[in-house]
């Protein structure tokens, strides 16, 4: 699903260089539900914007579902966030001014998706998440833990493959947070792969698999074993 | 405040610089155009408030068109001025030629010697009788005025000569290089001499927009009909209620001849200086709506920087700037961004003010009018940030500690 | 996806309602001083009679003193007008397809018909039968009269619609009696509406003059011995006793046009002139060098300044405040794209392209011109309404051409897509460069 091999990625002023990462790789396979963890400075940001293609690299190869990402132009990646990824993010970044359902509606736009479509997609991934009830409220009408629903509603209303968290819960009380956590994991069952940055330990346990970024590289990489731990979406693609 | 002070918010300005340099420049056009504006409205506003040397607000005229067969301009004239100067409240009454400051009106060239050799001297001439002087509401400096016996009959062809002459105070130094002309001697187009019998302070002529516009000089001669046009001067206050009276009667008492206007005379002033006037009030206007527009403009960018920098304000709060120390801040940043603006537009506007004075042969504009504008644009530039300034400084060091 | 960049363009819009008022305000208040200036610029400068401008010229001659130009202003320009005899030599030339001299005369017009409709002391230009043809005046009745009516003269007039509006009720009056100071004329013409703005072809008494009332052969002149209610310039110390030497001076009074239909007459008029000077210059007149000219309407209205340096200079005072409006937007707009990033952020992360991003925004700067736009017009409409009445004059003059029309509209429509092409190009631009990863930083 998303294969990383040798990323560098440096951030250059005019007196030092950062080594954000350095000779970075990492494997994910399709249906995994990864936690990737550092401590702050690590370069587990850079990580999530160069997976996420926010942000380009210096060297090394990035496959994205098979696709090769490096030398792409900005369009080619803005389409394929669009379509293969989805984001969630620590302070969920609804935009107020939109409704929930307008808010889910943001990446399907861009797709250039026919109404009736966009509807339907939209009405089930509100489903989904339980909040088909409050699809014409504001966020700002919504609790912390409902808004971060809505965003995840969002990341998956365009069916990508791979979902791209970043410290979703940081920004809710542990009840919430554990609301959340189970929707993702209701979410990986259902075949999404799903990478999760955080800094929490606790959090990270419940992925399937453990990466810890230190200084720009992966501490414990090792490849994927695909039957040392089927993932228990296996069972569900073949059923 | 001191350099410690302004370097550092100079540099947060050149990091982040298109917003500042988009408000300079907004202030530099305004300051180009409000120093300029200014300029050529006290030149327009001078212009029309020359002193006229006429009676203006006490006079109207009244314009009379005879025609057909039978028409007798002569008895018609007479008895038009006999009934007017006969009205309470009239002080004198006038047959003329012309209406000064009017756009309409006569010259001819008057010379220094009976040769006709060399440049003539334009003079702006007017056909009055006895009481020309006196309807006219000008002030005799010396000689006198013309008698009754010696306004001279009608001429259609402007050929007969011109024994005397009233001239004004400029049109006599024009002539003779001296305001003392009562008995000095010009000469017209075929050499004939006309003899200065009275000198007046100062009349203004026929068209406003004339360089010469006081070389008048008044002739005594009756003007020629069919039209005849009178000026009449009353007491103060009088004006309006004799031309009503006028009116009524002077158009019933000829079915010969119909009478064309009763005006004030300073309809006919208003209407010359109308498009300077109006020139004046849009010149007004545009600049004040670019001076509420600019001066809106950089308020609500400083508005916008406030709410951007919420938290570095709060930050700086919190690390111990007083409210005082935003408020100047935010005032320093304004005033270096207006600063800039101004020296551009202090450039613009000499620039501007160079082309203006080629166009309209004007003095070059004055440098106090540009010292003014900086001034009145630094006033307007920290106006317009005092509020925002003031925002920011209410904003709780607390905001530090806040995630968003 | 138009729709929807409209959407959330009309929606971040009302987000900020001062701002946004403000910046159409501005917008609005930019366009309407322009539209305004270049309206009334347009019409003052405008050519009435620009289909014939390759036809119709005015005829100019240096007869001045020797000594100084007739105009110090224009030192290379001949006197515009002419003396009696060389006009008349020009119409009687023989060359020109059409022909006209003529003055503006006055008089009082009354009519036995009408009875009780008082006299009315008015404006006659005494001209040429050619007149009408040569100027496409338009006719309502009847028409102009034969040339022969000029030399005759023959006792006819043309009237304005106006005229005819106030002594024969508006009706066909071709045929009927009207009086020029109670001498009795046939009426053989009534014109349609005709205000020619300005009136290119007498502007000595300025570009928007009253027009006239009637219109009579220039016959009349000598036999009534009239002389122009316009300007009448002498510069030789002359005697003139008589109307006889007053035709025979220098005094230059009338005005004369030619329609020559293509450059072949134009060659030979032009050198029939400088033929007709030399023979003249040998009797001592013409002691100026040659300036025989043959001006188009368009010349000739730049030549007699009829746009004066007032006009020129609000021109570029709106064109400065319009420019400090849209610099006002673009700040403004910048600033509220900037301080929206982070939205922006989040659209490009759900896979907004740069090109959707910088659309989405420059519709806002599109839909903020447009209602500035709207309200321009709006606000232009109200101005053109107040130049109208502070330049009111009994007769329309200037005001005519201080209308909302075609054209401005026109201009309107230009400035506002310049407007928002201006302001919304660069902030959108901008907008659209930042990588998304530095939107989302901010948070």
């Amino acid at each position: 699903m998303l294969a990383m091999r040798h990323i560098s990625k440096v951030f250059r002023t005019d007196l030092i260089e950062t080594h954000a990462l350095r000779d970075f790789s990492l494997e994910v396979a399709e249906g995994e539900f990864v936690a990737v963890t550092g401590p702050s400075g690590s370069g587990k940001t850079t990580f999530l914007n160069v997976a996420g293609l926010l942000e380009g690299f210096d060297s090394g190869t990035y496959l994205l579902d098979g696709v090769d990402t490096s030398g792409l132009a900005d369009d080619a990646r803005s389409r394929l966030r669009n379509e293969k990824i989805g984001f969630i993010f620590q302070s969920f970044n609804l935009i107020p001014d939109l409704d929930i359902f307008d808010n889910v509606d943001v990446p399907l736009r861009y797709r250039r998706m026919k109404a009736a479509e966009r509807r339907e997609r939209i009405a089930s991934a509100l489903d989904l998440v339980g909040l088909a009830s409050r699809a014409h409220h504001l966020p700002s009408q919504l609790s912390g833990g409902q808004q971060q629903r809505v965003a995840i509603a969002r990341a998956i209303a365009g069916d990508p493959k791979f979902l791209l968290a970043d410290e979703p819960t940081g920004n809710l009380d542990s009840l919430m947070a554990r609301q959340v956590m189970d929707l993702l994991e209701q979410i990986n069952e259902m075949g999404t792969t799903i990478v999760l940055v955080t800094h929490d330990p606790e959090l990270a346990r419940r992925a399937q698999r453990n990466v810890q970024i230190v200084d720009g590289q992966v501490s414990d990489f090792r490849p994927y074993e695909p039957h040392a731990r089927p993932a228990p979406m296996a069972a569900a693609a073949t059923a | 405040m001191n350099v410690q002070e302004i370097r550092p918010i100079l540099s947060a300005l050149l990091r982040n610089r298109t917003g500042a340099v988009l408000v300079a420049l907004q202030v530099a056009i305004a300051l180009a155009v409000l120093v300029n504006a200014v300029y050529v409205v006290k030149q327009r506003v001078d212009k029309i408030g020359r002193p006229t040397g006429i009676d203006v607000e006490n006079i109207f005229v009244v314009t009379s068109a005879g025609f057909g067969a039978g028409y007798d301009h002569s008895a018609t004239v007479r008895d038009d001025l006999a009934w007017l100067r006969g009205l309470p409240g009239v002080r004198a009454a006038a047959l003329s030629s012309g209406v000064p400051l009017s756009g309409g009106g006569s010259s001819n060239t008057v010379y220094k010697t009976p040769e006709v050799k060399g440049e003539g001297t334009p003079v702006n001439y007017f056909l009055v009788d006895e009481q020309g002087v006196d309807a006219l509401g000008t002030r005799l400096v010396a000689g006198r005025a013309f008698r009754a016996d010696e306004i001279l009959p009608e001429d259609p062809t402007y050929h007969e000569p011109m024994p005397s002459m009233i001239v004004t105070r400029a049109l006599a130094r024009a002539l003779f290089g001296t305001d003392d002309a009562v008995g000095k001697v010009g000469y017209d187009g075929l050499g004939r001499p006309i003899t200065v019998i009275g000198v007046i302070d100062h009349m203004q002529g026929s068209w406003v927009d004339w360089d010469k516009l006081d070389y008048v000089g008044l002739l005594p001669r009756r003007a020629f009909g069919p039209r005849a046009t009178y000026l009449v001067r009353t007491a103060p206050g009088q004006r309006d209620a004799l031309m009503k009276l006028a009116e009524g009667h002077l158009s019933a008492s000829n079915p010969k001849r119909m009478i064309q206007h009763v005006r004030a005379l300073d309809y006919y002033r208003d209407r010359s200086y109308r498009s300077d006037r109006n020139m004046a009030i849009f010149l007004v206007v545009v600049t004040v709506l670019l001076a509420c527009v600019t001066a809106l403009g950089i308020f609500a960018l400083a508005t916008f920087n406030v709410s951007v920098r919420t938290r570095q304000i709060g930050t700086r709060r919190a690390v111990g700037a007083r409210r005082a120390d935003v408020v100047r801040y935010f005032m320093v940043e304004n005033w270096l961004i207006t600063t800039a603006g101004v020296l551009l537009g202090a450039a613009l506007a000499l620039a501007v003010g160079y082309s203006l004075s080629r166009a309209y042969q004007l003095p070059r504009l004055d440098l106090y009018y540009l010292v003014g504008g900086v001034v009145a644009l630094w006033a307007l530039g920290q106006a317009a940030a005092w509020q925002p300034a003031r925002r920011a400084a209410r904003i709780s060091p607390a905001v530090a500690t806040r995630t968003v | 996806m138009f729709g929807y960049y409209v959407k959330l363009a009309a929606r971040s819009l009302r987000r900020n309602p001062g701002i946004t008022s403000l910046m159409v305000l501005a917008i609005a208040l930019g366009i309407a001083v322009c539209v305004i200036t270049l309206t009334v610029y347009h019409g003052m400068s405008s050519n009435p009679l620009w289909w014939k401008n390759d036809r119709v010229y005015a005829v100019t001659l240096d007869s001045w003193d020797p000594e100084e130009p007739a105009d110090d202003k224009h030192p290379d320009l001949p006197p515009p007008q002419l003396t009696w005899r060389d006009a008349e030599a020009v119409t009687a030339s023989g060359i020109p397809l059409r022909a006209v001299r003529m003055f503006k005369g006055f008089g009082v017009v009354s009519s036995d018909a009408a009875g009780s409709v008082r006299p009315e002391n008015a404006i006659v230009r005494v001209t040429s039968a050619d007149f009408f043809g040569l100027f496409d005046v338009p006719f309502r009745h009847g028409g102009g009269w034969k040339a022969a009516a000029d030399s005759g003269p023959e006792p006819v007039a043309v009237l304005s619609r106006e005229t005819n509006e106030r002594f024969f009720g508006g009706a066909n009056s071709v045929g009927r009696t009207i009086r020029w100071d109670d001498r009795a004329f046939r009426v053989v013409g009534v014109l349609d509406d005709w205000h020619p703005a300005p009136n290119f072809y007498d502007l000595n008494n300025g570009a928007f003059d009253e027009p006239e009332a009637m219109y009579v052969p220039i016959g009349w002149a000598p036999v009534l011995e009239l002389k122009s209610a316009g300007n009448t310039n002498c510069w030789k110390p002359e005697e003139i006793k008589t109307y006889a030497d007053f035709m025979a001076s220098e005094c230059i009074w009338l005005q004369a046009w030619v329609e020559l239909p293509d450059s072949a007459a134009r060659v030979r008029m032009q050198g029939w002139l400088d033929n007709y000077v030399a023979t003249e210059r040998k009797s001592g007149r013409f002691q100026r060098p040659d300036n025989n000219r043959l001006t188009p309407v368009d010349q000739w209205l730049r030549d007699n300044d009829v746009v004066g340096n007032d006009n020129r200079m609000l021109i570029a005072l709106a064109f400065a405040f319009l420019s400090v409006c849209l610099i006002n937007t673009v700040g403004l707009l910048l600033a509220k794209f900037l301080g929206s990033a982070s939205i922006t952020g989040v659209r490009r992360a759900l896979g907004a392209s740069r090109r959707q991003v910088f659309l989405q925004h420059l519709a806002e700067a599109g839909l903020l011109a447009g209602v500035g736009a709207g309200l321009g017009v709006l606000l232009s409409l109200l101005g053109l309404y107040g130049l109208r009445a502070m330049y009111a004059s009994p007769w329309g003059g200037v005001t005519s051409v201080m209308h909302v029309n075609a054209w401005s509209l026109a201009v309107t429509v230009a400035l506002a897509v310049g407007a928002a092409l201006a302001a919304g190009l660069y902030p959108a631009w901008r907008i659209g460069r930042l990588a998304p990863s530095v939107y989302l930083k901010s948070q």
